[in-house]
């Protein structure tokens, strides 16, 4: 027999998975939250969990994090189990749930100081380090005042700093920019990029599509409990094999759906769908694909405002792997 | 020691937010205030009578009053619960290396703190009325007191964690909240009371601590009855603490 041959992961894994499995008991059965996944986080790495609301993503999150035992399988984070070393765990990572946690009537200070007391800190060194995170995430200005005054971005940079306070090796973040403006949204990517500039490994989770491709090294996309594919955005995009050919139709144009279901019987298009005032095109080869959908398109007289051509995007792959699109899936997902 | 500070940083957290708003003294106070200004004085009438053979129609009363002020405010400790449940604060200290155990403790011995402070005040409040403690006694009763707001704050906060809903929490707690005084022989002293209430009294946690807060109050510290007081207000606060940190540990907050 081989030795290590089912030995968990490497030196280098971050997160290791394996046949993870959660159930819940509902009314009449059990739900299987989460059926045998397999991931690989490496360290260093920015690590994106896509899926759309009950797809089994935070429950495998809260597994990973020790607030849920495990029913079946393993799971090493940051080199420990989590299932029979959840201290160890608890010490090396950081956590910053959807919800926040920040203590609405404490000061960010207070908020911070008492973090790194819990970590272990004496007085004097939570001190120190509440305050150097005051000024890494640029809350000097507030850090006296009860975290209830905060503004949205205020209170999630706090709650990241909440979540840094002892040099976690792994920091896990749950829907980190949900509910944020664009600004303050860019402005955590950049923290998190930081983040992982100083070695720290990043697993987020979230249904933003732009988000996991501008910020995410790897992904991994999961629905009903077990992972449909994982990947980097780019080899995700590249295995869907296809372009996108993206049309919107001037003012005066027929209604969309009509649209849609002539381009859909058209000999190059394998998919189309309608996105807001646009459809999309899901076709083989674009070179091919565009030039006879022009011609169609002027047959039938169909003003056009912009045609385009592009690379799939994640949300692509999503919709192909779960037959949903993300944007739709996450809506209304506070769970 | 690490659960020794992490109890006190805990505690330190639930010290400040009650500081912010002290006016839960005032409101911790209102109930017991009231009776002792329009309820007490109906009882001056009874003074010799069954159970109120011992000094004042007060002596009497104002233990009740204690007893009533260290268990009915604190079963809302696991309405606190939910809220910071809902927050997600219970969550972020889950994630923490913190021991299940300190972040109980640390709500609870706030609670007891903030048991002794209005109860302090309201002695204070019915000495000029003609309430007379023996101070040793009184200091023995505010740590049986402090036993019954630990083991109502941990059993509340059990019970929270495990139905998880506001609504079917104060069902419980509401619900059992006026049994459980008036069995207790609070307001009016049980040896008025006809012989089968009496013995349906003895099967409430109540009774006894409210008979031993009467002894300690006057003076009584050595006799069965505040022994046996402090034996069942001892061993539920060890039993609902023990279930509250089981239910914590398991807990999915």
């Amino acid at each position: 027999m081989i030795p290590n041959r089912t030995a968990l992961g490497k030196a280098t894994d971050a997160v290791v998975v394996e046949n993870l499995r959660k159930s819940f008991p509902v009314k009449g059965g059990t739900l299987e939250a989460v059926r045998g996944i397999d991931l690989r986080v490496a360290r260093g790495e920015i690590f994106g969990f896509l899926g759309p609301n009950g797809a089994g993503k935070t429950t495998t999150l809260r597994m990973l994090t020790t607030l849920l035992p495990p029913d079946g399988g393993r799971a090493l984070v940051a080199g420990a189990d989590v299932a029979s070393r959840p201290q160890d765990v608890r010490r090396r990572i950081g956590y910053v749930g959807q919800r926040g946690g920040a203590d609405s009537a404490a000061t960010g200070r207070e908020n911070l100081v008492l973090q790194a007391r819990l970590y272990g800190q004496r007085k004097a060194e939570a001190s120190a380090r509440a305050a150097e995170l005051i000024d890494l995430v640029e809350l000097s200005e507030f850090a006296d005042r009860p975290v209830l005054t905060y503004s949205g971005g205020q209170r999630r940079r706090l709650e990241v700093a909440l979540g840094i306070v002892h040099h976690p090796q792994v920091l896990f973040l749950d829907e980190p920019t949900a509910g944020l403006d664009p600004q303050n949204r860019a402005n955590l990517w950049d923290r998190v990029r930081a983040l992982r500039a100083t070695g720290t490994t990043v697993f987020l989770t979230t249904h933003y599509m732009e988000e996991a491709d501008a910020l995410c090294d790897r992904v991994a996309i999961i629905d009903h409990g077990a992972i449909a594919s994982e990947g980097t955005p780019r080899e995700l995009k590249q295995c869907l094999g296809r372009e996108m050919v993206l049309i919107k139709p001037g003012p005066a144009a027929r209604p969309l759906e009509d649209l849609r279901r002539d381009l859909a019987a058209e000999r190059f298009v394998e998919e189309a769908r309608i996105e807001g005032e646009t459809i999309r095109l899901a076709v083989g080869d674009g070179g091919q694909a565009l030039p006879a959908i022009v011609a169609r398109l002027q047959s039938d007289g169909v003003p056009l405002e912009t045609i385009s051509l592009s690379a799939p995007s994640l949300d692509d792959v999503f919709l192909r792997q779960t037959g949903r699109s993300l944007r739709d899936a996450g809506k209304g997902e506070q769970s | 020691m690490k659960l020794v500070t992490d109890v006190w940083v805990l505690m330190g957290r639930k010290v400040r937010e009650a500081l912010r708003q002290p006016t839960w003294v005032i409101m911790n106070l209102s109930l017991p205030l009231v009776l002792l200004a329009f309820y007490a004085p109906l009882l001056h009438s009874l003074a010799g009578a069954p159970g109120f053979t011992r000094g004042s129609v007060l002596d009497v009363f104002v233990p009740g009053m204690l007893v009533m002020l260290a268990y009915v405010n604190v079963t809302a400790a696991g309405y606190f619960l939910l809220m910071e449940l809902d927050s997600g604060v219970i969550e972020r200290l889950r994630v923490t290396p913190v021991s299940r155990f300190a972040l109980l403790m640390g709500t609870v011995l706030r609670d007891v703190l903030a048991m002794v402070v209005p109860a302090l005040v309201l002695v204070a409040i019915a000495i000029p009325f003609g309430f007379h403690p023996r101070w040793a006694g009184a200091a023995v009763l505010m740590v049986l007191l402090a036993l019954l707001t630990a083991a109502t704050a941990a059993a509340s906060s059990a019970l929270a964690l495990i139905v998880r809903k506001v609504e079917s929490l104060t069902a419980v707690t509401n619900g059992t909240l006026m049994p459980l005084l008036l069995l207790s022989g609070l307001f009016l002293p049980l040896s008025l009371a006809p012989q089968w209430l009496r013995v349906l009294a003895h099967i409430n946690p109540l009774y006894y601590a409210v008979e031993a807060s009467r002894d300690l109050a006057v003076g009584t510290i050595g006799s069965a009855t505040v022994g046996q007081g402090f034996l069942v207000m001892g061993g539920l606060a060890v039993l609902a603490i023990a279930w509250a940190t089981r239910v914590y540990r398991k807990a999915a907050a």
